[in-house]
């Protein structure tokens, strides 16, 4: 038991009992939910718990991971907000920046970021999914600006957003990763229009792009033209072993979902249902190991290519589990629609619950580019040649 | 206790120098003396009783890396054995076992009961040690295993009541982790060799393994090992309960199953042969489902378990 982490683990759980918004479920607009969003993450800012993987030099930066893991750990547990709106700029935009920005653009962002300046992601395109280095929205040096023509997709909270980290298409010549260029887009910019996605349980949790001669200086062009592809992977390396420690406690901690829901339909003693829950739990039980066994390797430096992916997939089919599990058990009661709880993904509102399972096996990397993320580069199983022509 | 602090993957290393590199399913007795010389036996035994005072995760990495090579014999019935001897203080026979002497037990079907001086007989009011009177050989798909129907002699009692109701439970729980740990050894080695087959056998001009089909069907296998893996480590520290310990072992018995069963299809008609291996995981993870209770009666108790303390 380390003393200092625990301390920390104390203070946190302490401040959480007394600051926690209690009622965040009951926002009952996804508008009402993004202002109680932007609220709780300025609180954990003065509370210094809401950029833990910043540099030292910012208020509540500098912590180890093993301290940002016990700060996830104590939000999960104390079942606080989870941090949606914040989540792309003080975690994509801050690595993109910290890693590949230069000293004015880190001066300019970081501080507005800290104020709550809400950043989105303009990476996927209608064509350019899985084949993310299939982007082909256009940008044209004219003078001292890119002029941007193309769509974007599935940008979370677009429509909240202020600024955008934008791959774009500066160049048809050679490898197709080799054309891409790195802009951040002013949101409020002529010609940018943000049309809200309408998902299929009633969540708008992602948007669309629209930029028709979108102007951007090229001072907000990060690394040099026609580096956009490496500048990408700072932007998609960035924590992602946090969170699914955080999600798969929360899943776990909202298991009581399942058992209520089995005795209140008077089912506590089927054999049948009780199997599929101990095999459930064991899932759910095993995907919080995982990703606390990740988080660990990564703290003792032995992280190896591909174990991201396992932890994501171990994630999403135990979540999909879960939730496919209470439609089961929710009976024709599921089948009736109910409002949708916004920014969660164990409400016990089974049918939203089971369909929001599937931003996670598609979101984020599908869960058919993870397998091939794991058979190709840690199992090392050879490529399918390329050329294919229809 | 040291067993929590030690350094998990220098066991292994020795472990593995030990037992992988005389191939699968190496010699019996060879195996044996291996883990008698190696101090193995004694592991858990507490340092004042002779042991080594390590934990439940040390225990777990040599049954893995048994599983992992296939070695055959009964070090899971004379663990159990040794567990309960140290119990109950029966230090000269503590001491017989931890140097090699085969005891059994009628938790795991009387393990070797031919070559076993004693017995242990638990159950939930009565923990008894007794002579082997007689054995009959059972013969099953698993040639690792040998499994008897065992008659004992004068019993010796260990324990009675509700010492014995709780080294009952002991001795199950520690059965189960040792299952489950065999399980996930024999299952990477099984999944290893696949893929290796995968990049070596070629149909159509291409390796097998450049197919996307099989990649991701290797790639679930793979995240199912992991995942189970990291709960097997998860239980090996604290006290989780029976059913915990149940759920563990429903858990990796199951994914050995489905990665034996994977192991054989995607070799193909070879994998159908004796002449590979691939038939020896297969036969054993269906053992290690069998024993020890199966899947389907501890996923029933773990939800019981999750309804009385998830609610």
């Amino acid at each position: 038991m380390n003393i200092e982490l625990e301390k920390l683990r104390t203070e946190v759980r302490n401040w959480l009992a007394a600051n926690a918004p209690k009622d965040w479920r009951e926002a009952a607009t996804h508008d009402v939910f993004v202002a109680g969003q932007r609220d709780w993450f300025k609180k954990l800012v003065a509370a210094g718990y809401a950029i833990p993987h910043w540099p030292a030099a910012w208020p509540g930066g500098g912590r180890s991971l093993a301290e940002q893991k016990v700060i996830y750990e104590e939000l999960a547990r104390a079942d606080a907000p989870r941090l949606l709106l914040s989540f792309v700029s003080t975690y994509h935009a801050f690595a993109t920046l910290h890693e590949c920005g230069n000293d004015e653009q880190k001066a300019r962002y970081l501080p507005r970021i800290m104020e709550g300046e809400t950043w989105c992601q303009g990476f996927s395109e209608p064509g350019a999914g899985s084949d993310l280095a299939a982007v082909k929205c256009k940008a044209e040096l004219k003078g001292d600006v890119y002029v941007i023509n193309g769509q974007k997709l599935w940008s979370t909270m677009a429509q909240y957003a202020d600024k955008c980290l934008l791959l774009v298409r500066t160049s048809s010549e050679g490898a197709k990763q080799a054309g891409l260029t790195y802009l951040l887009m002013d949101m409020k910019a002529p010609g940018v229009t943000v049309r809200p996605i309408h998902q299929i349980q009633g969540d708008e949790e992602f948007a669309e792009i629209f930029l028709d001669n979108v102007e951007v200086p090229v001072s907000e062009r990060v690394g040099a033209e026609g580096a956009g592809w490496a500048v990408a992977q700072a932007t998609l390396a960035s924590e992602r072993g946090l969170t699914l420690m955080e999600l798969g406690y929360r899943m776990r901690g909202n298991m009581a979902l399942l058992t209520r829901a089995i005795s209140d339909t008077g089912r506590a003693n089927d054999a049948g249902i009780l199997r599929d829950l101990g095999r459930l739990s064991a899932q759910v039980d095993a995907v919080c190991a995982l990703a606390d066994q990740f988080l660990d390797n990564r703290m003792n430096g032995i992280e190896q290519v591909g174990d991201a992916s396992i932890v994501k997939n171990a994630y999403s089919r135990a979540l999909r589990a879960w939730s496919d599990f209470g439609v089961r058990i929710g009976g024709m009661d599921a089948q009736y629609r109910q409002g949708i709880t916004f920014g969660d993904l164990n409400t016990g509102n089974w049918m939203a619950d089971y369909m929001n399972s599937f931003a996670w096996t598609i979101a984020g990397g599908s869960e058919e580019v993870q397998r091939n993320i794991i058979a190709e580069r840690m199992l090392e199983m050879p490529r399918e040649p390329k050329g294919w022509t229809a | 206790m040291d067993g929590m602090n030690m350094d998990r993957s220098e066991l292994k290393d020795s472990a593995r120098k030990a037992f992988g590199e005389a191939g699968l399913a190496p010699d019996k007795s060879a195996s044996w003396a291996k883990l008698t010389e190696m101090g193995w036996f004694m592991m858990t035994v507490p340092e004042a009783q002779g042991g080594l005072g390590m934990g439940r995760e040390a225990m777990g990495v040599i049954h893995y890396e048994l599983g992992r090579a296939l070695v055959p014999g009964s070090a899971i019935a004379q663990m159990l054995v040794i567990e309960a001897l140290a119990a109950t203080g029966q230090n000269d026979l503590l001491e017989r076992a931890m140097a090699g002497e085969v005891m059994t037990t009628n938790l795991c079907n009387a393990l070797d009961a031919d070559t076993a001086s004693h017995i242990l007989l638990v159950s939930d009011d009565s923990i008894a040690l007794a002579p082997v009177a007689s054995s009959t050989h059972r013969v099953t798909w698993d040639e690792t295993r040998r499994l008897f129907d065992a008659t004992a002699g004068e019993q010796t009692l260990l324990a009675s009541g509700a010492d014995a109701a709780a080294l009952a439970n002991r001795l199950r729980a520690q059965l189960l982790f040792m299952l489950a740990a065999d399980s996930l050894g024999g299952a990477e080695a099984a999944l290893t060799m696949t893929i290796e087959y995968l990049k070596t056998r070629r149909q159509f001009d291409r390796p097998l393994a450049m197919f996307q089909a099989l990649k991701h069907r290797v790639a679930d296998l793979k995240i199912a090992h992991r995942a189970a893996e990291a709960l097997l480590w998860d239980r090996a520290v604290g006290e989780p309960s029976l059913a915990e310990m149940g759920a563990l072992k429903a858990h990796c018995t199951t994914a050995y199953a489905r990665i034996a069963e994977e192991t054989i299809q995607l070799h193909g008609g070879i994998g159908l042969t004796q002449e590979y291996p691939c038939h020896l995981f297969l036969k054993r993870a269906f053992l290690n489902c069998a024993l020890g209770g199966d899947a389907d009666y501890w996923e029933e108790q773990a939800g019981r378990f999750a309804m009385e303390n998830l609610a």
